[in-house]
């Protein structure tokens, strides 16, 4: 009898393993439903350590806070809830009173001027919850004058630290301002920072300017005007405001221009004899080269981070569809296959969406699509949403949205891919045509 | 052939012919009618007859005779007629004077009030009409009130980053104290719906089918009664008892299984552990599953963070609260080692966050969760 039960035993230790595995061993979960909520977190003023660095120092936390909560992935505790109290930027941080509070990331920091008049300001991330900081300390130097850039700078790396992309909270958009009635509108260029702060005009109304672009360094704008009667595309230095027209065939319209990501070609619509293609120019030399030689209307063309494709807007199946091609010519590939019409492709920054403008049903639409076409959603709809950019991390989209009426007006909204978000840009009147740039240095 | 066969033979011989001879196939005939009948004479006959017959056309009718010429018309006469005689009155020098008429008496003056009469209102004249259909009765009316006086409702939470209870101000307390209002964090959505595809009318067109029931748990194991030898684990809200030394099993053949175990798996003589109790049911490890879920907030991870699995360990103090220091990363799937931070950051925030009061576990079961492995999967909700 021992000798059997002993065998029987054995005989069972084949299947122990897996047993001790689940009886054993830990005890395995798997969690696949979150929530999908505002991250908590609080910006305690920042450390004034001098007189001088005071005044800067509620500034640039409001501005952090600001730029944290645009985004709509964050969502500030207002100061007045807040029970701990930061009063030196090196004391370690009580935890439990921003627990307490449900902060579950703090920033702090300390504000101070230098010898030369710079703000130096130095902050750190916390994680409240766990107790740590998240990643290390840092110091930003710069001009008083650029304050709200020193507090962008604070809030991308907040936000990148974070979600584990990078931020656009130091950037700025070039778009077309509009002013004065529908049928008798003024339009010229103006740039300005992404919450609309800083504002600068960079053409004046006296001839109607289309379609702004920003280079890849951010310091160059190519647009579309009228001055001669003619649609053509302008060069223009953002620092200076000076600019020159760029070389093209007489008698012919050239519009629509974007910059390849070296920043040293543009790629554009001419049409000529009644016929619309694409071409790409070299800046340096003016030397033009057509890439399409479709007889329909080739437009809106926008090259991919690499350089190596372009996606445009054609109408050769019928309707205005959106293609994929090389970069220097030859076949191109519909992508898009839903119902209505496809118009103003831009690849996305990290290369993996096509945003477009959707006319489908008596209603626009902002959406994105896969570089195949697949997975398109549409993330807005009104009575005309069209022109979308990039936001320099890939994650929101700024649009221009006209109202209807006589009296309807165009502004400028923004809204995060996943269709949340979507809110108005603060602008001064009517905007447009809006263009982002990447990130500054 | 024997005597009962020629008995049997001469009986089936006889009630065939029987029946063949004896009308047995013959059916009976009709029965009769029996009418009762009545004799009568020619004469009877005739009149009867005659009775029914038409009438015949009369040939000769007596027409009637003229009248006979009436008396003469009277002569005409030229004289005038006589007018009739006219009464007339008689006339008088002075009329009579006419009789003076009667005055009645006067009433006697009745004191006049300044009280307004009564009025009363005529009765309305109704018709007795009977309907043709009787009405259906009227429910009795349903009280709108209920009998008794219930407590008004709570106000909404007031939303706010922090939860706080309401409070009133204590009665008699040295210091002035400020009512506050009972304030929550706003409530967290679990999909993302773009303004393209939300609905215009909010109200719901559809309704969604109810989840499908989980799958019965399958009945925990009975513990081994060299385990657990006194009784079956009974749920108390204590701690468990400090684990007693197993008791020394008798030298039988359980021994020897328990020794080639032992053998089996690499180890030497059984340790002697704390009773583990039975594994958490299925309705215990969904309970744990939805309060870290709870907390599990990826609404502000990149896509990438969103598209990364991560599996991390945390060990568990028998209070039910997790051992922060212990919580720790164990792999990780689907994105990169950034993504995969960020992700992994999101899920101990979720531990500790709502792990903080620690977690509704059976204390008594405290060795089947003493070790946690969390899969935390985002696949759901991912952005696409």
């Amino acid at each position: 009898m021992r000798s059997l039960l002993t065998l029987l035993a054995a005989l069972t230790l084949w299947a122990v393993p897996a047993t001790a595995q689940t009886q054993g061993g830990p005890l395995r979960l798997e969690l696949t439903e979150g929530v999908i909520e505002p991250l908590p977190f609080a910006v305690p003023d920042l450390v004034a350590e001098s007189t001088q660095a005071s005044d800067f120092a509620t500034r640039i936390a409001r501005v952090i806070a600001q730029d944290l909560s645009g985004t709509g992935l964050f969502r500030e505790i207002p100061a007045e809830a807040h029970i701990g109290r930061i009063t030196s930027f090196d004391s370690p941080v009580e935890f439990a009173d921003w627990r307490a509070i449900n902060a579950q990331a703090l920033v702090t920091g300390s504000v101070s001027v230098d010898g030369a008049g710079r703000l130096v300001v130095k902050f750190r991330i916390h994680d409240v919850f766990a107790g740590q900081e998240l990643g290390r300390g840092q110091q930003l130097v710069g001009d008083a004058d650029g304050w709200r850039r020193i507090a962008h700078k604070v809030a991308d790396q907040v936000y990148s630290r974070i979600t584990g992309e990078g931020g656009y909270f130091d950037s700025r958009v070039v778009f077309v301002s509009e002013s004065g009635p529908k049928d008798q509108r003024a339009k010229r260029l103006a740039i300005m920072d992404y919450d609309g702060a800083n504002l600068r005009y960079l053409t004046d109304a006296a001839t109607i300017v289309l379609a702004p672009r920003f280079s890849p360094t951010g310091d160059r704008v190519l647009y579309t005007s009228y001055e001669t009667g003619f649609p053509r595309i302008y060069l223009l230095d953002v620092a200076n405001v000076g600019r020159r027209v760029l070389p093209t065939i007489d008698g012919t319209m050239s519009f629509a221009p974007r910059f390849s990501p070296d920043g040293r070609t543009v790629v554009y619509s001419l049409t000529q004899n009644g016929n619309t293609d694409l071409y790409t120019m070299d800046i340096a030399s003016g030397a033009s080269t057509r890439l399409t030689t479709a007889p329909s209307i080739e437009t809106a063309p926008s090259y991919s981070p690499d350089g190596s494709r372009i996606v445009f807007e054609s109408d050769r199946s019928g309707t205005p569809q959106l293609y994929i091609m090389d970069a220097r010519g030859g076949e191109a590939q519909r992508i898009s296959f839903g119902q209505g019409r496809y118009g103003t492709p831009v690849w996305s920054p990290r290369g993996d969406l096509i945003a477009f403008t959707k006319q489908a049903k008596g209603r626009f639409h902002i959406g994105v699509m896969r570089l195949d076409g697949s997975e398109e959603r549409l993330l807005t709809a009104s009575f005309l949403d069209e022109g979308p950019t990039w936001a320099p991390n890939g994650r929101v989209i700024m649009f221009t949205r006209e109202t209807q009426g006589a009296q309807g007006e165009a502004r400028l909204y923004s809204v995060d891919i996943t269709g949340r978000n979507l809110k108005q840009v603060p602008t001064t009147g009517g905007a447009s045509d809006p263009a982002w740039s990447p990130l500054q240095d | 052939m024997n005597t009962g066969q020629i008995i049997s033979g001469a009986g089936h011989l006889a009630v065939i012919g029987w029946a063949l001879f004896g009308g047995a196939f013959r059916a009976d005939p009709p029965p009769a009618v029996v009418v009762e009948a009545v004799a009568v004479s020619q004469a009877e006959y005739a009149a009867l007859m005659a009775r029914h017959s038409a009438p015949e056309a009369v040939a000769n009718v007596d027409t009637p005779e003229p009248p006979s010429p009436g008396e003469e018309a009277p002569a005409l006469s030229p004289s005038p007629d006589r007018a009739p005689d006219a009464s007339r009155p008689e006339t008088s020098a002075t009329p009579p004077p006419d009789p003076a008429p009667a005055v009645p008496a006067r009433p006697a003056p009745t004191e006049v009030t300044d009280a307004a009469p009564a009025q009363s209102a005529p009765p309305e004249e109704t018709a007795a009409l009977v309907p043709e259909v009787s009405p259906r009765p009227q429910p009795r009316p349903a009280p709108r009130i209920a009998p008794e006086p219930v407590a008004p409702p709570a106000p909404d939470t007031r939303v706010d980053d922090v939860a706080r209870p309401e409070t009133t101000p204590e009665e008699g307390a040295a210091e002035a104290q400020e009512p506050q209002d009972a304030t929550a964090p706003e409530e967290a959505a679990t999909e993302i719906v773009p303004e393209a595809e939300r609905p215009r009318d909010p109200a719901p067109t559809t309704s969604l089918r109810p989840r499908t029931r989980p799958a019965q748990p399958a009945p925990a194991p009975a513990p081994a009664p060299d385990l657990a030898p006194d009784s079956a684990p009974v749920e108390t809200a204590t701690r468990p008892a400090p684990p007693q030394e197993a008791p020394t099993p008798p030298a039988t053949d359980r021994e020897a299984v328990t020794d080639a175990l032992a053998a089996a798996l690499g180890q030497g003589t059984p340790a002697p552990s704390r009773p583990a109790g039975p594994p958490l049911t299925a309705g215990e490890k969904d309970a744990l599953r939805v309060a870290v879920q709870r907390c599990w907030n990826v609404g502000s991870l990149s896509s990438e963070a969103l598209a990364t699995t991560v599996v991390v360990g945390v060990k568990m103090l028998e209070t039910g609260k997790p051992d922060v220091a212990s919580i720790r990363m164990l792999s990780h799937s689907g994105g990169s080692a950034t993504a995969a931070r960020q992700a992994y950051e999101a899920a101990r925030r979720a531990i500790i966050r709502c792990g903080n009061d620690g977690f509704d576990l059976p204390p008594e079961k405290y060795a089947q969760w003493r070790d946690i492995e969390m899969t935390f999967n985002p696949e759901k909700m991912r952005i696409k």
